[in-house]
């Protein structure tokens, strides 16, 4: 399902609503998910959908607003729930 | 009916409110819980209201928009959050039951509080009673941006600058401007809190309101499941989720959204021209009648809200035979019994009317017909 897309994780909705829009107004297509259970540390949050050709991109701008607070996976493997964690740019 | 009682609650709202508040009935589920259609559905609309929210107050970001289920529970979040045991607030002689009740509440934790009092609508002498009262040492200021008995503007910007200089943090209580007198937060230092009911001038259903915050170093008033940070057991330290405990109340909250883009097209300044031009209306006609005295500032000094008395007719009485004419406006005090005092008609009371941007001259010429109606007997 993210073959090609990565995923950004925030602590809460709202703050992976204002990622997307922020990423959305800058011409980086993303969605609001909530991602897979192992992809949380506290057991509940929301994560920010984008494609991989647009990851630098994304997290420079996240970054620049001080709103890239949680991590950024990489889907790896054919079943559904295999991530590796991206260095931050 | 006629209705002139806006500044109780909304009547007549924006067609969008409506449609917005159904639609999310029908097609939303559970804010923050899930991941699927419905529950992105309702999640897109919050985030939309927080939007216009935002903008409209020129509120620090999205996530300092916090939902409530009234500016009463509000102000108690704010209050509670930020005045320590032993501290002491000071308030203007206008705040309503919602800022006085969590206060003497709060006297059994050594709180205490002081008036700062002053005449309607003399927007001096309410400075220099907070330059006086705040003189003492406070730890926290609360004021009404506008009187919700007798429609004055009180003057919250050069206050708010006064509790910067002594480092008083301040909460304003914008239960009758938010929507139509316009407040910019952005150009604010001391406020750290702006309470608002969703229902009176937003356009919004009853069971909304919004506490905006400048940061989330308060204490918190009700702690429980915010769908994050679910494996602690504490209480997020993150806005919005830190004072947004529980299910949200997505379909009011929907149709708040809608209300508020409504004002944000039309502009404050545009409502607010608009009533003030018929409490304008209303004041001077009114006044005309004899025996009828009016609580009137001046199109500046006032909102869309206006006092008055009938000569010897209780205001009971009075709002009950205009009721029964067919004119909806509240009597009594308020809820706003220190306003009343400062004011000098706690004994009375007062009728109430009170606009919106739906009102109309047809409706403050048919409470005028009425009310001389009344004053013969």
């Amino acid at each position: 399902m993210y073959n090609g897309f990565i995923l950004i994780t925030f602590r809460a909705l709202t703050h992976a609503q204002r990622g997307a829009k922020l990423l959305n107004a800058r011409g980086c297509a993303a969605s609001v998910v909530r991602p897979p259970q192992a992809l949380l540390s506290n057991q509940c949050g929301y994560a920010v959908r984008l494609r991989e050709s647009c990851a630098d991109a994304a997290v420079k701008l996240l970054r620049e607003a001080g709103m890239l607070e949680g991590r950024i996976y990489r889907k790896t493997g054919e079943s559904g729930e295999e991530y590796e964690e991206m260095d931050s740019v | 009916m006629i209705y002139l009682d806006y500044a109780a609650t909304s009547y007549k709202k924006p067609e969008a409110v409506y449609r917005a508040v159904e639609s999310v009935l029908r097609r939303g589920a559970s804010v923050g819980r899930g991941g699927y259609p419905a529950s992105r559905f309702s999640a897109e609309r919050v985030f939309a209201c927080r939007e216009e929210v935002r903008r409209l107050f020129s509120a620090p970001s999205e996530e300092s928009v916090v939902f409530t289920c009234n500016a009463t529970m509000a102000l108690n979040m704010a209050i509670k959050g930020l005045l320590p045991s032993g501290g002491r607030a000071v308030i203007s002689g206008f705040e309503h039951n919602a800022v006085v009740r969590p206060l003497k509440a709060l006297e059994r934790r050594g709180v205490s509080f002081a008036v700062a009092a002053a005449p309607p609508f003399d927007r001096d002498a309410q400075l220099e009673a907070f330059r006086h009262a705040l003189s003492s040492g406070a730890a926290l200021a609360v004021c009404t941006q506008v009187s919700n008995v007798y429609g004055c503007i009180l003057p919250v910007e050069e206050i708010d600058a006064l509790c910067a200089e002594k480092g008083v943090p301040l909460v304003i209580d914008a239960s009758q401007s938010a929507g139509s007198v316009a407040l910019d937060l952005s150009r604010l230092r001391a406020a750290r809190f702006l309470c608002a009911p969703g229902h009176k001038g937003l356009y919004g259903p009853q069971g909304t309101g919004v506490l905006i915050c400048r940061d989330a170093e308060a204490a918190t008033l009700i702690e429980g499941g915010t769908g994050s940070d679910s494996r602690s057991y504490e209480q997020p330290a993150f806005l919005p989720d830190r004072f947004e405990a529980g299910t949200l109340n997505a379909a009011g909250i929907a149709g708040l959204g809608e209300g508020v883009r409504f004002i944000n097209r039309l502009g404050t300044a545009r409502i607010l021209a608009h009533e003030r031009a018929l409490i304008g209306l209303a004041a001077r006609e009114l006044a005309r009648i004899p025996g009828v005295r009016t609580f009137y500032g001046g199109e500046d000094a006032q909102a869309g809200v206006l006092s008055f008395t009938v000569g010897d007719v209780p205001c009971e009485t009075a709002a009950e035979r205009l009721a029964a004419g067919g004119i909806a406006v509240r009597a009594g005090l308020h809820c706003a019994p220190l306003a009343h005092q400062t004011g000098g008609t706690l004994e009375t009371g007062t009728v109430r009317a009170s606009v919106s941007a739906f009102s109309t001259e047809s409706d403050v010429e048919a409470l005028v017909i009425a009310v001389r109606a009344l004053s013969r007997g």
